[in-house]
């Protein structure tokens, strides 16, 4: 009977979903309600030189949208407090997981595979993060690819070893980097005169104000990089770490 | 030629969606499920959103990834624990 009453309300959920799908715009459409906004059109034609990125989905999301963005970084920021809230938090120096004590070591392809790619992904994460404003990416996919690379590093090398690298009183700082700069960013933005999270401030030469504008948008792309990588890995290490006096040293 | 890529992306969407979810063995529906985030990434950078593109590689395929894979291994199934 179960089963029957969760076919019929799965088949008529899928029914009004085809059903939707009939009325969606055509993809390219030049009719589309996304063409004809008037926020579109103007995102379209001034981000860029409002904005100074030439990538224009930064500028929105850095800059237009910069308090939503800050609200982002924050949520980012409770998930890891969150995570520890339940996990727990590591002791400096006595942190060891099961893939430290694994009967079979990784292979000797395997390991030097990945001490030799691990430089060049960090490598290609910082070119996302700085280059955001111009190419796609910014510190949210930068960030996240640190935190790729330090998950390849920890179940390759062993968690012992990768906190080593990075230790806590490191990584503990810089957790809150991503919505501390964004705050500082837009107190800034009070002091030059303009309004919470004003790029271009007013009150100096606007022969400046371009450069002020991209020094910060990449400062806050930094922040956001930082930030969501050391969460990342936060969260990983908490996660995977078992109780420091079961597990034996390597 | 672009249709037909098209074509085949969202038939593997739909397909590794469906073997994710029917899959039995939970770490063969991450992986699964990691293959399909691939194969969104494909989508996104082939809708012309290439940051989309990016967050979805690296968030997605990489870093969910290994947090399914971790929380697996700290859980349990109860059956397993009574017996």
């Amino acid at each position: 009977m179960k089963r029957v009453i969760a076919l019929l309300f799965m088949s008529a959920l899928l029914g009004l979903l085809l059903y939707v799908v009939a009325y969606m715009p055509p993809m390219g459409d030049a009719d589309n309600p996304t063409n004809s906004s008037e926020v579109i059109e103007r995102y379209l034609e001034k981000a860029e030189e409002e904005t100074h990125t030439p990538n224009v989905i930064t500028g929105i999301i850095l800059n237009y949208r910069g308090y939503d963005t800050m609200g982002e970084v924050s949520v980012i920021f409770c998930a890891l407090a969150a995570v520890l809230a339940v996990m727990g938090r590591e002791k400096q120096g006595k942190i060891y997981a099961y893939v430290d004590r694994s009967k079979v070591p990784s292979s000797v392809i395997v390991k030097t595979m990945v001490a030799f790619l691990a430089p060049f992904i960090i490598l290609f994460s910082i070119y996302t993060i700085m280059h955001g404003e111009i190419s796609p990416g910014g510190g949210f996919q930068g960030g996240a690819i640190i935190g790729a690379s330090m998950i390849i590093f920890t179940t390759i090398f062993g968690l012992y070893e990768s906190s080593e690298r990075i230790p806590q009183r490191i990584r503990a700082p810089l957790e809150g980097s991503a919505a501390i700069i964004f705050f500082i960013v837009g107190v800034l933005g009070l002091v030059g005169g303009g309004n919470f999270l004003t790029y271009a401030w007013p009150n100096i030469a606007s022969s400046l104000q371009p450069a002020v504008v991209t020094w910060l948008t990449i400062l806050v792309e930094i922040g956001i990089g930082m930030g969501g990588a050391m969460v990342l890995i936060s969260i990983l290490f908490s996660l995977i770490r078992e109780e420091e006096e079961i597990a034996v040293a390597p | 030629m672009g249709t037909t890529l098209n074509i085949i992306f969202i038939v593997l969407l739909v397909v590794t969606a469906l073997l994710a979810v029917f899959a039995r063995d939970l770490l063969a529906a991450v992986i699964i499920f990691s293959a399909y985030s691939l194969i969104m990434a494909l989508m996104w950078q082939r809708l012309q959103a290439p940051d989309l593109a990016l967050t979805e590689a690296a968030v997605g395929a990489g870093v969910t990834t290994v947090l399914f894979v971790v929380a697996i291994f700290k859980t349990r199934r109860r059956e397993e624990e009574e017996e």
